[in-house]
């Protein structure tokens, strides 16, 4: 399988990279972690609007781009490098595509034209997340119970606050006992569907931010092991140091293909995406975990301060890691899967015999 | 309105470049190249006169290899309406670079030709001044801010000079170069990456310019500047003054 991404993608992660290294930057990501009603937040969100990013998965007749997951998958890891706060993954790569495959055009043309514009932000509450991340700014909440799918407006939506150990994913309980059917958009068979399908894609996106989050912890760990002195030379030329930052590093490029063949599995609608996804959401958990232990141990006393900027990105990666469903639930899927013979057993090209 | 603007291929000024041992050049192997930030600028400035004035033609030159179709995709993708490359290997020293924008003018009759101050390459800073001097237009150079009068016959350019700013009025058609503070450039959007696939991109080799493409300067060798010494630290502010009086002879 060719995972070779086109001139027009890299040129777009270009774009994207570049717009969150001028404005995402660590003091900016600081300043919004404070209650979400900070107008400071839909600046950022309406700057990486103004790129497309939310509105790739839209349909052309709702001010889309009618793309899929291996056009969105890129900006998706930038996101997880710049540890951009806010509910891009839910919005974009779940609501989005819900809203479409719903096919109901008057919800789409008053909620997805909007989101296209980043006037409009979506949340999706999943059974597989306990408390909803960032529910406190969106717009609007998609929400699958049992087996339908409520939309509530913002207004209509009841937030507790919920301790969380990253204060740039704000954690929220949703009491969502006012729902009816004013608010239900889908039931029975089409409503679990789309429910199955947010929790494919909302650990997809994880996964693509997990691993934006592992490859910027260690840039840090090694830009910070070239300038940190010990013995009279960079910490870096020391193995257990360079050892232990290329076995993460290692894990990372095992992470990206198992990725990028669930974005591409997720696009074609193939019989495997669910397993796909769910290998290459606990590779890329696997990845980030260890990359922020490692990076912890290569900065020492120093990394565990508040001043430093690695604790944005370590919290992130330990939030994503559970975030729509845990490694460990993950595995489990991908074990179902081989043991029901639905899906191939598969990994890095291996067959199973 | 027609706006023509210079696009040059250079290194990523975020990557570290390193001479080659015989200094006859610099590493290339897995050197990203961008557009150079001067000319972003320049592309960026252009297209906020299309849209602040009523609409206008912006048109991007690149003299080079077929990789500067890179570059040139890019301010497409940006907004530029087409691109022309001038097709030439290897290096080009800047006064070529003139002459075949001077040829490109005589051709295309913009009214305003916008380049970068400079490309942070070679740092050479002259291609704007030279072919002003070719083309008999004034010149703002180092613009800091642009205004075109109403009826776009003239512009305002404020210009960053030692010292302080300076307003320099000019009639169009005219050369302007753009400086750090001018504008902040857009990044591309993807619906712009996607536009540009399908805007004009036309290729002409240099020789078909019919100019004087007589080489007048020699790249001898290239060396990296020397490391930075560590400082000095001094213990009162009097022993500072002595050192710069005595030392530095800076006062």
């Amino acid at each position: 399988m060719d995972f070779t991404f086109s001139e027009d993608h890299a040129m777009f992660r270009d774009s994207v990279r570049g717009l969150l290294e001028r404005e995402c930057t660590p003091e900016r990501v600081r300043t919004l972690w404070q209650p979400s009603d900070s107008p400071g937040s839909r600046v950022l969100w309406g700057k990486l609007a103004e790129l497309g990013i939310f509105g790739m998965m839209a349909p052309e007749n709702a001010g889309g781009l009618a793309m899929n997951e291996v056009d969105l998958v890129l900006p998706l890891i930038e996101t997880g490098r710049a540890a951009f706060p806010g509910p891009v993954v839910e919005c974009a790569a779940v609501a989005v595509p819900a809203l479409r495959d719903l096919g109901d055009e008057a919800l789409q043309e008053l909620w997805l034209a909007g989101v296209a514009s980043g006037d409009t932000i979506l949340g999706f509450a999943h059974a597989a997340n306990n408390l909803v991340a960032d529910a406190d700014v969106v717009d609007a909440l998609l929400v699958g119970q049992g087996s339908e799918l409520h939309l509530f407006p913002s207004d209509q939506l009841s937030l507790t606050h919920q301790p969380a150990n990253d204060p740039g994913r704000r954690l929220f309980k949703v009491d969502v006992s006012s729902g009816s059917a004013d608010t239900r958009i889908a039931g029975g068979q089409a409503a679990s569907s789309l429910i199955a399908d947010a929790l494919d894609r909302g650990a997809f996106g994880t996964a693509a931010q997990l691993v934006g989050v592992a490859q910027q912890l260690v840039d840090i760990a090694v830009t910070y092991a070239t300038q940190r002195e010990q013995f009279g030379k960079p910490i870096g030329s020391f193995q257990a140091i360079k050892h232990a930052l290329a076995t993460v590093q290692v894990k990372i490029e095992f992470a990206k293909p198992l990725l990028y063949r669930a974005a591409n599995s997720l696009a074609t609608r193939a019989d495997t995406r669910s397993a796909d996804v769910s290998q290459a959401k606990a590779g890329a958990g696997e990845a980030a975990t260890a990359a922020a232990k490692t990076s912890l141990q290569v900065h020492g006393a120093i990394g565990y301060t508040w001043e430093c900027d690695l604790q944005i990105w370590m919290k992130r990666a330990w939030s994503l890691d559970l975030a729509w469903g845990s490694a460990a639930f993950h595995r489990g899927r991908v074990a179902d899967a081989i043991i029901d013979g639905s899906s191939p057993a598969r990994s890095f090209g291996f067959e199973a015999r | 309105m027609k706006i023509l603007v210079a696009v040059k291929r250079v290194p990523d000024p975020n990557a570290t470049i390193k001479v080659r041992p015989d200094g006859t050049g610099i590493v290339t192997d897995n050197l990203k190249y961008v557009v150079n930030p001067f000319c972003e600028i320049a592309i960026e400035e252009a297209l906020r006169i299309k849209e602040n004035h009523g609409g206008a033609e912006v048109v991007l030159v690149s003299v080079g290899e077929q990789v500067c179709q890179e570059q040139l995709r890019t301010g497409l993708a940006m907004g530029a309406d087409r691109a022309i490359l001038v097709l030439q290997d290897g290096d080009v020293e800047p006064v070529i670079v003139a002459r075949a924008l001077a040829k490109l003018v005589e051709q295309e009759q913009p009214d305003i030709v916008m380049l970068g101050k400079q490309a942070i390459d070679d740092d050479s800073n002259v291609v704007g001044q030279m072919l002003a001097e070719m083309l008999g237009w004034g010149q703002g150079t180092f613009a800091s801010e642009v205004k075109l009068s109403e009826d776009k016959s003239s512009a305002v350019v404020t210009r960053e000079v030692d010292g302080g700013l300076e307003d320099v009025e000019m009639p169009l058609p005219a050369i302007i170069t753009a400086d750090l503070r001018l504008n902040e450039p857009r990044y591309a959007s993807l619906p712009g990456i996607m536009k540009a696939r399908k805007k004009e991109l036309k290729e002409i080799p240099l020789g078909d310019l019919g100019i004087d493409q007589s080489v007048q300067v020699k790249v001898h060798k290239l060396s990296p500047p020397p490391e930075r010494q560590a400082g000095k630290k001094v213990e009162t502010v009097q022993e500072l003054v002595d050192l710069l009086h005595t030392e530095a002879k800076v006062i």
